[in-house]
Formats: structure tokens, sequence, C-alpha cells
């Protein structure tokens, strides 16, 4: 099957939207670096690369973690995740996708 | 009476059957499950088992002669019942040390593994158990740097070390593989991992792997206050190119190395234990291809053969199996087998299918790697079985978080960290474990996220090849 080059947008995505580039899109709104209606439908995979660093240097500055964002990113992560775990978990994903292929 | 050349085929039995012979110390002792043809005697079969492992061939050839056999052969001394299998029976073979070139488990194997396995005596071989005698033992150069030294190395103490294979397995580039290792060694992991089959393809070359990867674990050193590592795997298709991967490793400040000992072949697997052990490094051990050895519960290699044989070649770090993940895994027969890597006396123990003590000497203990299909949940349950002296390795339960690869890494340190906490205050792990996690993902969101990711799986599989049972 040939790769796909433009990218679905998280609201069509695979597993509810809870994959790679779904969490991407989901921190980049929490960081506010694109809107956050948002779902990169369209996008070239080098545009979400882009993406992905920006949001990197983001995460950089709280030492990756959730638990050291500032009560306002904590907030904004809490909304935006929990929604998308709702929507995931409806969708049929649950957390052994994430393990069944392990050896 | 001077011996008489006969080209005559003569039995098995009446050279190498000897039930009244008592094992020496220094014989290298073997348990066979063997399924005979049918109609051949037991004694017949395992007869031949010990003479084709040894000396014998299929008849009487005049060199023979010139060799003094009742030295130099292996002797079948006792034959027993499989619990519950009335199709095989265990023989148990005695072999004289000097068979085998000194710390070469590459000659022991050939022997005892080697064309016997095709003879057309028996339906099925399974070699089960080796007694390797500590005078040969002596003679390996074993694990490069053993439990303590490692200890010292990574400054982790206390606890089960945390690792984390990074996914996809095949296709990242080498700087989003950086990343992802990055990220689980800042979020708490002490250990990333290459995958087996990770070597240098074209989608990624080895050096340009190892560049990116160095600089994730000086980056996360430098922002953490903690010692990191990552497996870099130096498995390739010559030693010599195996070996130039090592010295680039140790030459960048790598840690550890890994490599694939089954498919890179234990000759490779004892050249690279030696030079680890001569340059300071720590060699991870991935068992790849075991299955095919280990898995029929009537033909190939036990695992706890094969566990035997990688800490004479020289690990590390050996991947045990877990017991409570989605693997396969008979808790009692695992438990046996991380003995088998750590300990430095082993006593038989048929309830663990350990069939002879093994004295290891001096020889340093390997560490259990558990990894493949666990998650936070697990982690009571993991500390309970393996102790301090192992390494937890979650995959998919460090990259599947909902959150990211590091709050997966942060998720599955507070847990270790709060089960350790509470086994040091005698409470029990696997009876209280929920309560334990619950009030640590108190004060971490990563944990709590990832107990909610994963609270309801369940793994329910049955093992294929369990310890044998009582005698039906």
């Amino acid at each position: 099957m040939a790769r796909p080059d433009k990218y679905v947008g998280i609201d069509n995505d695979v597993n509810g939207g809870m994959t790679t580039i779904g969490k991407i899109i989901r921190d980049a709104w929490v960081f506010d670096l694109i809107d956050e209606t948002e779902t990169c439908e369209g996008w070239n995979f080098a545009g979400v690369d882009a993406l992905l660093d920006k949001v990197n240097k983001e995460w950089d500055k709280y030492g990756c973690l959730v638990s050291h964002l500032p009560h306002e990113l904590f907030e904004r992560h809490q909304k935006f995740h929990g929604e998308a775990m709702e929507k995931a978990r409806a969708s049929g994903w649950s957390g052994e996708v994430e393990t069944e292929d392990e050896k | 009476m001077a011996k008489v050349y006969d080209a005559g085929v003569k039995e098995y039995r009446e050279t190498y059957w000897m039930p009244e012979y008592t094992p020496k110390d220094t014989d290298l002792l073997a348990c066979f499950k063997i399924t005979p043809q049918e109609g051949v005697p037991r004694e017949e079969v395992a007869a031949a088992v010990a003479a084709e492992s040894s000396t014998g061939t299929w008849t009487t050839v005049w060199t023979d002669l010139l060799t003094d056999l009742d030295y130099y052969k292996g002797r079948a001394y006792a034959i027993e019942d499989v619990p519950g299998d009335d199709t095989c029976f265990y023989a148990f073979v005695a072999y004289p040390i000097d068979l085998f070139e000194e710390g070469s488990v590459v000659n022991v194997l050939t022997s005892l593994v080697g064309n016997v396995f095709g003879f057309k005596a028996l339906r099925a071989l399974r070699l089960e158990d080796i007694r390797f005698p500590v005078a040969y033992v002596m003679t390996c150069n074993g694990p490069p740097q053993g439990i303590q030294v490692e200890r010292d190395i990574m400054n982790k103490y206390g606890r089960p070390m945390l690792g984390c294979t990074i996914k996809p397995k095949l296709g990242l580039s080498a700087k989003n593989y950086g990343r992802a290792c990055y990220e689980g060694l800042r979020g708490g992991l002490d250990f990333t991992k290459d995958d087996e089959n990770v070597n240098s393809q074209p989608f990624m070359r080895w050096r340009h792997r190892f560049d990116f990867v160095m600089e994730a674990i000086q980056k996360a050193e430098a922002e953490t206050g903690e010692r990191k590592g990552h497996y870099l795997n130096v498995t390739a298709p010559t030693s010599d190119e195996m070996m130039k991967r090592a010295e680039y490793a140790k030459e960048i400040g790598a840690p550890i190395i890994m490599h694939d000992y089954l498919t890179g072949g234990l000759s490779a697997n004892t050249q690279l234990a030696q030079w680890c052990q001569d340059n300071g490094m720590l060699l991870h051990i991935h068992r790849a291809m075991h299955a095919v050895l280990d898995r029929n519960p009537h033909h190939g290699i036990h695992f706890r053969v094969l566990t035997k044989v990688l800490r004479l070649s020289g690990g590390d770090h050996l991947h045990s199996g877990t017991v409570v993940g989605k693997l396969e895994g008979d808790r009692d027969a695992t438990l046996g087998w991380i003995d088998i890597m750590r300990d430095s006396y082993i006593k038989e123990d048929r309830s663990r299918g350990i069939f002879f003590d093994q004295d290891w000497g001096s020889m340093p203990g390997v560490i259990p790697v558990a990894s493949g299909g666990i998650h936070v949940w697990h982690m009571p349950a993991l500390v309970s079985i393996f102790g301090d002296d192992s390494v937890l390795q979650f995959g998919g339960g460090t990259l599947g978080h909902p959150w990211g690869n590091a709050a997966g890494a942060a998720a599955n340190r507070v847990a270790v960290e709060a089960c350790v906490e509470a086994r040091n205050q005698g409470r029990e792990l696997e009876k209280e474990g929920k309560d334990i996690l619950t009030a640590a993902a108190r004060h971490s969101p990563e944990l709590g996220a990832a107990m909610d990711t994963w609270k309801e799986i369940k793994f329910e599989f049955d093992t294929v090849d369990k310890i044998d049972v009582a005698h039906k």
C-alpha cells in the first residue's frame, strides 16, 4: 500500500486520534502553537515534522513532564488530552493496542 | 587378551549404559528428555544418546582401539520417568571434562546438541539441563562486569532498574530515535534499548544512531543528575564489524552495548564479552531465536540451558520472560532460570525444573530482564517476583502512554519507587498493589493516566512449555 503524502486530520485518524501524530497535535494545542480548531488535515509530513520540532522545544522547557507544567498549561493539557482519551475509548482504542506487538 | 578389531555393529548399551556409575565432581552432567522410536529399549536409546554426543559412531571403527574409550566416553547412568508423559523419559549422561575445550561453550554445545539430535532411534530429543562442573566454569570468562559492578557503574541501588525498547522498531530516523530515547530517559528510565533487529539498516545506519542516542543520554544525564544508558546493538554480519561498532560505542562514552547472542553466534558473543570486560563496558543480551530452540516441550534445548550457556559465554543482562505479561513463561520455571542467572550456587529443585546442583564458583551473575507486554499495573508483581537485581522493561507500557514517552517513563518510575518503598515497609505487594499505586498516583498525574489507560487489561494466556507435572 502506498504511503499517503497528506495527513488525514486528527478527527479522521485511526484509534480515535490516539496516535503519534495525534499526540503532537494535542500538545501543539496545549502550547498554543496552532489554533485548537486546526486538525492538520491535508498537511504534508514535513509540516507535521516541523510542528513536532516546535512541540519538543516547548516540552524541553518543562523537562518533558506534564507534572512540571505551570498551572494554566497543566489545565489545558488535562482538557485536550482528557477529551482525546474519551474519544479514543469511544472509538474502540484501549491501552492493549500499545503492548500487543511486544516480545 | 589383546583387543581384536570387530567390524560388526553392537548395541550401544553394552558400552555406554552404566547404571552403576557414580558421576565425578569434574564430570559435565546432562539431562535429556528422550522420545524414542517405538520398540527401542530405554537403556539402548539413552546409551545411544550418550555415545553419539561423545565418542561413539554408528559402528565400531578400528581407530577406537587407539583411544582410551573407557576414559573419554559419555556414560548414560540413570533413567527416570517424565511426570505426566509416558511418551518420553529422562536420561542422565555424564561426560568427562576432558572432552571439552576450556572456556568454549561452542564446543560443549557442538558435542551435546550436535548430530545426536538427528539420530534415527529418536523421535524427539530435548536437552533439559546441564551441570557444568566448577572446574569447567572457572575456565570461562563469564559476565563482563556482573551485578554489583553494574550498580556501581550506573550508580543505581536498592531498586530494580527500568528500561524501554524504542518503538516503532523499524523505520525511525536516527534523530527521531534519539529524541524518543531522550524523552524516556528524561522521564525517569535508567535505560533505553535498541530492538534486537535494529542493526544498521538503510533507514538508520549504526554510527548515525549511536551519535544521536549518545547526545540523548548526555542531555538526560545533565538534566536529571542521574547516570543513563542505552543498549546500543552492535550485532553485525561479521565479528570484525561487531567489534568496530563496540569500539565506537566505547569511544563516544556509552556505558553499555547489546548483542543478540543466539543469532549473532556464541563465538562472537564470547569475544564481545571478553572485550567488554577488558574495556569496562556492560553487555546487554537479547535472546532472539530462543523460542525456535526452547518452546517445544519434547525437542530442542530448554531455556535454562541457554541461560547457563550465556552466563558462561558472557553477558550482564539477559531477557528472562516476565511471568505476568502476555508472553510465554511458567512462573516456577522462570524463577528457576532467574536463580541460574543470578545466584552463585543453585540446588537441584525439580519444582523449578532444575535437575542438578550448579556451582558457579566466583563467576559474577547476570541481571534478568523482564520485557514485553507489561505496564504499571504489573509493577507490584514484577517487583515481588524479580526483586531488586533486575531490569523491568516497558516498551508499549512506556511509549504507549497517551501523554507521550516521558509521561510513560515517569509513570513507571513513580510506580517502581512506590512499590519498593511499600515492600521495604513490609507490605505485601501483590496483595496491596492497587492501594500502593493509587496512593502514589495522587502525586503523579502521569501515573494516574497510565493506570487509567491500562486498568482494563487482563492477560489470561496459557503457557505452552510448563514444568512437567506429577506423573499421571
